[in-house]
């Protein structure tokens, strides 16, 4: 029978139990100094609403002049219905105090950006108020009449926007390219540009003379700082736009050159 | 004496299994995590799991510089101090890659030991065909060898123009870090 009491077993034992826990115990010293938690991608989702582009001069002018006049006529209605009975603030900033006619007493504090009756406000003047809706500008009027009360007059004033022409460009050219980067980098030369750690967007660094590049509206030294109303502010965000390009029928970019901010459009046939 | 010898043998066997065994594996894999973000390479929506000898992560995606690059089915950590081995199964690399290199590798090998432990061993086969590499640590230098698939010979020729030819038929891939 194995004496279990043998002291050369005991001594062994006694051996691999103190290796044992030295092994413990520097797996605990290890657990100690090392981090309880991995590293996870946190993407920060862009909510600016999707880039549309709406040609309303074409729409205007495939439709005939009555139709025209009584989309106006429809909304001026609309924005007739409305009083303004007080404005406070700036060009930028401030609020406005506004009712419909037909519940006058029924008040709304509108704030610069905010939206009332599908009608947003964009600017205070200090008799007036500008709103947009659908690409076109209305002006509501403070109106002192003789006996001092206020009525509003209703300019339906449409400004006519400065819109950027649309580049050509056909899907094979955007498909070729995407099959031959290398040809992309060899005519025109990008690199990120940061505001301190955050990506602020990508320098137009060279764009080689006579390539389609310096037929595309770009210039050298310009900051890409948007595409299709996506802030570039990660690579993740230009992915959103490269792995969607063949998608697009619009591509829209905003830039800034000479500290000013240009809107290209190109549109992708 | 010699019985002496293979008691000391025999306890170090046993203490060094029983670090691996009691390694925090899974902070230790953190803790690299935390030593690649400053790369901008950031391993996401894995699951992680202490295998006792081994660590096991599955359904890695590799993000660099926020993009995702590549989706890993497996990798098998395995750290005998000695001997340590990355072996990563099914790897996808991104649909961005597509134009330089075909997307679907089958099988990455990583090798360390301590018979040449400045440099690691890299065996990774896929569609691309097979490829030979070894990562000097004091260098910090990359030297690949690719013996070219027919999809890569075929559809990839751009690709291999770029890299080195050599007299046996493989291309040769050169970076330092």
């Amino acid at each position: 029978m194995l004496k279990i009491s043998s002291s050369s077993l005991i001594s062994i034992a006694n051996k691999l139990l103190i290796i044992f826990l030295i092994a413990k115990g520097l797996s605990l010293v290890a657990l100690w100094y090392l981090p309880n938690d991995g590293v996870e991608l946190n993407l920060q989702k862009n909510y600016q609403p999707l880039y549309q582009r709406v040609d309303f001069k074409n729409m205007l002018i495939n439709q005939d002049k009555t139709s025209q006049q009584s989309t106006i006529k429809i909304q001026d209605t609309s924005m007739s219905n409305m009083i303004l009975k007080g404005l406070y603030g700036t060009k930028t900033k401030g609020f406005i105090i506004i009712a419909m006619k037909s519940n006058s007493k029924k008040t709304s504090i509108i704030g610069i950006g905010e939206l009332y009756q599908g009608f947003k406000l964009i600017k205070i003047k200090p008799k007036s108020a500008v709103f947009i809706k659908d690409s076109k500008k209305y002006i509501l009027e403070l109106k002192k009449i003789k006996k001092g009360s206020i009525i509003t007059k209703i300019k339906p004033k449409v400004l006519k926007e400065k819109l950027t022409k649309p580049i050509l460009i056909s899907k094979t050219e955007i498909a070729n390219y995407v099959a031959n980067p290398t040809q992309m980098w060899k005519e025109i030369s990008i690199s990120e540009v940061k505001n301190g750690k955050k990506l602020k967007g990508f320098k137009v660094n060279s764009i080689v003379k006579n390539s389609r590049f310096a037929t595309l509206g770009l210039k050298k030294g310009d900051i890409i700082i948007k595409a299709n109303n996506i802030a570039l502010k990660s690579y993740n965000d230009v992915m959103s736009i490269y792995n969607n390009i063949s998608k697009l029928k619009i591509l829209q970019i905003v830039l800034l050159r000479e500290n000013k901010e240009k809107e290209l459009i190109y549109e992708i046939d | 004496m010699v019985k002496k010898i293979l008691i000391f043998f025999i306890y170090l066997i046993f203490f060094i299994t029983s670090i691996i065994y009691f390694m925090p594996k899974v902070n230790l894999y953190y803790f690299l995590e935390h030593k690649l973000k400053p790369s901008s390479v950031i391993i996401s929506m894995e699951e992680v799991e202490d295998k006792g000898l081994n660590l096991e992560i599955q359904n890695a995606k590799v993000f660099f510089k926020s993009i995702e690059s590549a989706e890993i089915s497996k990798i098998n950590l395995s750290i005998f101090l000695i001997f340590n081995k990355l072996n990563a199964k099914n790897i996808t690399l991104s649909s961005i890659t597509k134009s330089f290199i075909p997307t679907k590798i089958d099988n990455i090998d990583v090798v360390m030991s301590v018979l040449n432990p400045l440099n690691a061993h890299i065996y990774a086969t896929g569609e691309f065909g097979k490829a030979y590499g070894v990562y000097n640590i004091i260098d910090k230098s990359l030297k690949v060898k690719l013996t070219p698939s027919n999809i890569m010979k075929t559809k990839y020729k751009k690709t291999l123009m770029g890299l080195k030819k050599s007299e046996n038929g493989e291309y040769e891939y050169v970076k330092n870090f």
